[in-house]
């Protein structure tokens, strides 16, 4: 199938941000009737490259064919005049438009709602992807959210399909459905699909080829068939997995990681023995349109373990962490830290009882962009620095300047706006400001989202270490391999409660899958 | 992730060449400012006055005559004072435009207990004052509780309760109980409130024959304190994290209804003040109908033009002053007094448009930086 | 007299269903507009300016082309100005929408009061609805307008049609719920949402001119608020049209009747009802306001790549 002839030929593209190559000097076919795995760990420049292929971010030097001729692609309207489409990682979706509308949105017709609606039923037969035309988008589950977009994408006809790590939603039942819709579209149509991931399993299980891209540079462009989970592993890091690092986190080495779990000892003893320092008992909270977030949560972490919460996305990661940022009130049930009761949703009442917080995302309840390092590190407790209500600067200065250091904070000065950080050092500066008020229990909520994988792996070490020192650990993640990498215990959350526990020496890879899917007890 | 980028390369654009990007900006400023004059200057030509009469008389009455900087000087303080009030909930991330209400009830409050309580003058202006403040933030409050108790959005509420505030005053001033002229010696005075006494009113303060009342030391210290609060303290931080991030606040003890509230009584009790200082300041020391006569409006667009930066909002101040007084002076030339209120508002939207310029030349300029070898 | 004759003296009277049809066709029409521009995403506070600006327009049109349908041409087109100064300035230029809502409404206060004094106009009435002074009791007083109230029923209409009908309401939706999916999916956002401004001007122009040429003059600040009151209309009724439409029948109801109790010279405070329209709107808010769903970006300006 390779030796026809390219329909997009991306080649010697580079691009850089500020000082860091994301892309060097990349080539890249994509052929009709072939998908097309770019794999790669987070930061290796597969989402860059894929962003300039549908005209989001403009490359420096390098030229793309499409159909053997040269384009600039400068704007997604001419990506999508070209015949590429993405189905983002983040939806496109407007959650309180219908489903006929979201799929018809962006284009320049007419409205018709009623070709539109037979539309939407035609090709959800057509590649099993039904879904009701006349749903609100805001009704609808994750899942089903991407088929949406993949029927909004596959309405206009493209040629050319990017999927952007479109398994991070999805349970492993779905992932399996998702992969062979990509079958059906790519063998019928002799459509050309590219399927950007960082997991090693996906890659091998649907796609015909695959491109291995490293700090920037392909390092390795192979049929699938010749590659093995090992040789692809070593191909990413650049060098031979060393399983027991924390750095697997960051690979998606699910069953080697399962195999190396085996052999270790249980550990779990010795931490429940000591009362919980996080108990959350029956939780239940609602949210906008009184849809249940939290349906009888009940969770203990210990101090000196890291507990790993499991799930898809949706089902309730962001509410716990909410509730334990005091930024969700609940209807029932009770938290205690440290064997005291704490008040939900009060303001700051959760951060004084001693819980840490590194939000899911860091920019809607972390930090305050518009503020300086500085003051970003001491948000918690400016009365702490303060003399007569008086901020004493110095005092602030000298305690920017400790943590800066401490935490290896990359800043041009602490009076920097926070703004003007890379993701990776306002993470840590989050993690600082946090770990600096000795908590006794840990929420970090999705930590490594969007870091590079030196941050990565930071973050992993920094929150072994804490839980070392006798912090309760609560690691919120829908990377699997981040939680089975760091995690002591491994509980699953489906629909707001939590379904199964299982420790670090005998998990189950097969029956983690189904309770994800909700489909086991 | 991509604004981190753009900013970052912004910055890094705009190096170079510091001192010609100085110019171009002051250049930009001019040119809106130069603008928005002209504008006036044509609208009072096309209807038949002449413009070079009215900027004559403006200055005359604002700076030029004996005694007009006293005037003016007089004229800041209310304005002063509604400003760091509007600057207050701004940097709170709430959108209080109704001081004119707020000054409105303060100046009805200050005007009931300044002829209503007995004891000695100074006490008595210092307690009007006081209840002056009271009275606004109790206007404000109001808003406050309709936005965190019923989610009701205080741009509408402070607005609405403008409206309620006139007739709250025309109520007061048909009884003779509460603000109607009570002084038995002259006839009935219809919608005229009842003249402070002497001893009660601000000191006048003499300054090489330029006389000004003692609010204008008050709103100083009201603008020096505000700076003071809003940069250096504790409440001042809380104040501008939850403004720029609620949730991050709310996590780290900041609540949104008590210090959203806060910042809203705080700044309606500062119009409130402002009204005080108007009646105790400004000779009649009476109040009448529609006494606010757009003080609150013009402190609140002092504040716009202030860029919300403490003492920005002194020279503003003057400039919006000197237009009042000036526009006394407007009588001899045919126009009316009314296209001071133009110039006012065509300053602000004029002032709006430079900094946009520049932010959106940035991002043009980040833009071009990443596209520029294509 | 007891209250409840009072009451009934006052439903009784024919001109209460008059009133408040006259003032509910000004605010639908000012909501119905307020309404397009908040559903983009922009709570449009210069409604007050527009509707301002648009009635002194109206009256000059009225004066200068000796007709009443002059004078709502140009009201209209007073209202696009402003309209077009409003939403070049928050999404183009990127100013506070507030801000320069607010300096709009004090400029057309000045600017009209300023203009008042410097010319003379002489208005021109427009004339009533033909066939209508023959309807039996209340129906002729609901429906014995002026032409222009009539055209409130085809612009609303519109209005619906354009949001719910059209691509172009679509993308409006679309821009004010999730301005940063629209845009991925290829919608301008802030084109859309400035030319939703722009048919918020139009409908105050309508608004602005219909009371234009129903009055004797133009007289200063003669909207007084009500483009405001529009406003918490269309909050009140939970950012649909009808809910809206509801609210300004409400809103001009509670004025009517102040109205009546005057010319009835019943024993009620002046200052009182002065105050009424406007304490009903807030107490009116207060119970609704909190149980609907505004638009998710509503007030929230739209820069890409900045969330």
């Amino acid at each position: 199938m390779t030796n026809s002839a390219p329909l997009v030929a991306l080649v010697d593209i580079t691009k850089r941000f500020g000082g860091v190559v994301a892309c060097d000097r990349v080539n890249l076919s994509l052929h009709p009737g072939e998908i097309h795995g770019v794999l790669g760990q987070n930061g290796a420049g597969k989402s860059t490259l894929m962003k300039i292929l549908i005209g989001l971010v403009l490359p420096e030097s390098g030229e793309i064919h499409i159909r053997g001729v040269a384009h600039r692609i400068h704007d997604p309207q001419v990506a999508a005049a070209l015949g590429i489409a993405m189905v983002h990682q983040h939806f496109s979706l407007v959650e309180p438009l219908r489903v006929w509308e979201n799929v018809v949105l962006g284009e320049v017709s007419g409205i018709d709602a009623a070709r539109a609606r037979t539309d939407v039923r035609e090709i959800g037969e057509r590649y099993g992807l039904e879904v009701d035309p006349d749903a609100r988008v805001s009704d609808l589950t994750a899942g089903q959210r991407q088929r949406v977009e993949i029927i909004k994408c596959l309405r206009r006809g493209p040629s050319i399909l990017v999927f952007d790590e479109p398994t991070s939603v999805l349970t492993p039942a779905e992932s399996l459905e998702l992969f062979a819709v990509l079958r059906r579209v790519v063998q019928e149509e002799q459509r050309a699909v590219a399927l950007v991931s960082h997991k090693l399993d996906e890659i091998l299980h649907a796609t015909d080829r695959v491109t291995i891209m490293r700090s920037g540079r392909v390092v390795a462009s192979i049929p699938t068939s010749e590659a093995t989970a090992p040789s692809l592993a070593r191909a990413m890091v650049g060098r031979d997995v060393v399983l027991r690092s924390q750095s697997a986190a960051a690979f998606g080495l699910v069953e080697m990681i399962a195999d190396e779990l085996a052999l270790e000892a249980p550990t779990v003893g010795a931490a429940a023995a000591a009362p919980a320092v996080l108990k959350i008992v029956d939780a239940c909270a609602r949210g906008a349109g009184r849809r249940t977030l939290l349906d009888g949560l009940s969770l203990e972490v210990h101090p000196g373990e890291i507990v790993g919460i499991a799930g898809v996305e949706g089902n309730g990661q962001a509410a716990l962490g909410d509730l334990l940022s005091s930024l969700l009130e609940l209807e029932s049930g009770t938290v205690e830290v440290n064997g005291e009761a704490v008040p939900t949703g009060k303001a700051g009442a959760m951060a004084d009882a001693g819980v840490g917080v590194i939000p899911e995302d860091r920019h809607a309840s972390g930090c305050v962009l518009e503020m300086t390092v500085a003051e970003n590190l001491v948000l918690d407790a400016p009365h702490a620095l303060a003399r007569h209500g008086l901020l004493d600067r110095r005092a602030v200065r000298d305690r920017a300047a400790r943590l800066i250091d401490e935490f290896d904070i990359q800043a041009s000065s602490p009076e920097a706006p926070m703004s003007s950080l890379s993701g990776g050092n306002q993470q840590r500066v989050v993690l600082a400001r946090e770990l600096s008020r000795q908590p006794k229990v840990l929420v970090a909520a999705q930590p490594t989202r969007g870091l590079d994988v030196g941050a990565i792996e930071y973050m992993g070490q920094r929150l072994r270490a804490a839980a070392d020192a006798g912090v309760g650990v609560l690691l919120v993640s829908s990377e699997l391999e981040e939680i089975l990498a760091l995690s002591d215990r491994v509980v699953v959350l489906y629909r707001g409660r939590i379904i199964g526990e299982m420790s670090r020496h005998d998990v189950d890879l097969e029956r983690l899958g189904l309770l994800m899917g909700g489909e086991a007890a | 992730m991509t604004a981190t980028i753009t900013e970052a390369e912004a910055t890094e654009v705009a190096g170079p060449s510091k001192l010609r990007d100085a110019v171009i900006v002051a250049a930009i400023y001019l040119a809106s400012i130069v603008g928005a004059l002209i504008l006036s200057a044509l609208l009072v030509g096309v209807t038949g006055g002449s413009w070079r009469k009215v900027f004559s008389a403006l200055i005359d009455g604002s700076v030029r005559n004996d005694g007009a900087w006293g005037q003016t000087l007089s004229g800041m303080a209310p304005l002063l004072i509604v400003a760091t009030g509007a600057i207050v909930s701004t940097r709170a991330g709430l959108v209080n435009i109704g001081q004119e209400g707020q000054l409105l009830v303060g100046a009805v409050f200050a005007a009931y207990l300044g002829n209503h309580m007995s004891g000695p003058g100074p006490l008595v202006i210092g307690c009007a004052l006081v209840f002056g403040a009271f009275g606004g933030a109790l206007w404000a409050g109001i808003a406050a509780a309709l936005r965190f108790g019923r989610g009701v959005p205080e741009v509408l509420s402070t607005l609405l309760l403008v409206f309620v505030a006139f007739p709250l005053l025309d109520y007061a001033l048909r009884y003779k109980s509460l603000l109607l002229d009570n002084d038995p010696t002259v006839k009935q005075q219809l919608n005229t409130g009842t003249q402070l006494p002497s001893d009660r009113r601000l000191p006048r303060i003499d300054f090489f024959g330029n006389e000004f009342h003692f609010g204008v030391i008050i709103a100083l210290v009201v603008v020096l304190l505000g700076a003071l609060v809003l940069a250096r303290t504790v409440w001042g931080f809380r104040l501008r994290m939850f403004g720029l991030n609620p949730r991050t606040a709310q996590r780290m003890g900041v609540s949104a209804v008590v210090m959203g509230t806060a910042a809203l009584v705080v700044s309606g009790a500062l119009a409130g003040l402002a009204g005080g200082v108007l009646l105790a300041g400004t000779p009649d020391y009476r109040i009448t109908v529609g006494y606010s006569r757009s003080f609150g409006w013009n402190g609140l667009l002092v504040a716009l033009l202030a860029r919300n930066r403490p003492l920005l909002v002194i020279p503003m101040a003057f400039v919006f002053a000197a237009l009042r007084t000036g526009s006394n002076y407007l009588g001899a030339t045919g126009v009316a007094r009314d296209i001071v209120d133009v110039v006012q508002a065509l300053l602000v939207l004029a002032l709006l448009i430079p900094p946009a310029v520049l932010f959106i030349r940035d991002r043009r300029r980040a833009v071009a930086a990443t596209s520029a070898r294509v | 007299m007891s209250f409840f004759t009072a009451v009934w003296d006052i439903f009784s009277t024919g001109s209460l269903y008059g009133s408040t049809t006259r003032l509910a066709v000004f605010l639908a029409l000012a909501a119905a507009g307020e309404w397009v521009a908040e559903r983009a995403g922009t709570l449009n506070i210069s409604v007050e300016g527009m509707c301002l600006v648009a009635a002194f327009a109206g009256v000059a049109g009225s004066d200068v082309t000796h007709s009443a349908v002059g004078g709502v041409a140009f009201g209209m087109f007073a209202g696009v100005v402003v309209a077009s100064i409003q939403g070049n300035m928050s999404h183009r230029l990127t100013a506070n929408q507030f801000v320069v809502g607010l300096a709009i409404n004090v400029l057309a206060l000045g600017l009209t009061s300023f203009l008042r004094q410097q010319v003379d106009l002489d208005v021109r009435a427009a004339g009533t609805f033909p066939g209508a002074s023959h309807l039996p009791g209340v129906l002729r007083e609901v429906f014995d307008q002026r032409w222009t109230a009539y055209l409130a029923i085809p612009a609303i209409a519109g209005c619906w049609w354009l949001v719910y009908r059209t691509r172009w309401g679509l993308e409006v939706r679309a821009v004010g719920e999730n301005p940063q999916s629209a845009d991925v999916s290829g919608i301008h956002v802030n084109r859309r949402r400035r030319e939703a401004i722009l048919v918020c001007g139009a409908m105050c122009g309508l608004a602005g001119s219909y009371i234009a040429v129903d009055t004797s003059g133009f007289s200063p600040n003669m909207t007084s608020g009500r483009g405001y009151i529009a406003i918490a209309a269309v909050i009140f009724g939970g950012w649909t049209l009808r809910g809206a439409l509801a609210g300004c029948v409400l809103f001009g109801g509670a004025e009517a009747l102040t109205l009546v109790v005057q010319r009835l010279e019943l024993d009620v405070n002046r200052q009182f009802l002065q105050a009424f329209p406007y304490l009903v709107t807030l107490v009116v808010m207060a119970v609704f306001a909190k149980r609907t769903r505004q638009p998710q970006a509503l007030a929230q300006p739209f820069v890409r790549g900045l969330t």
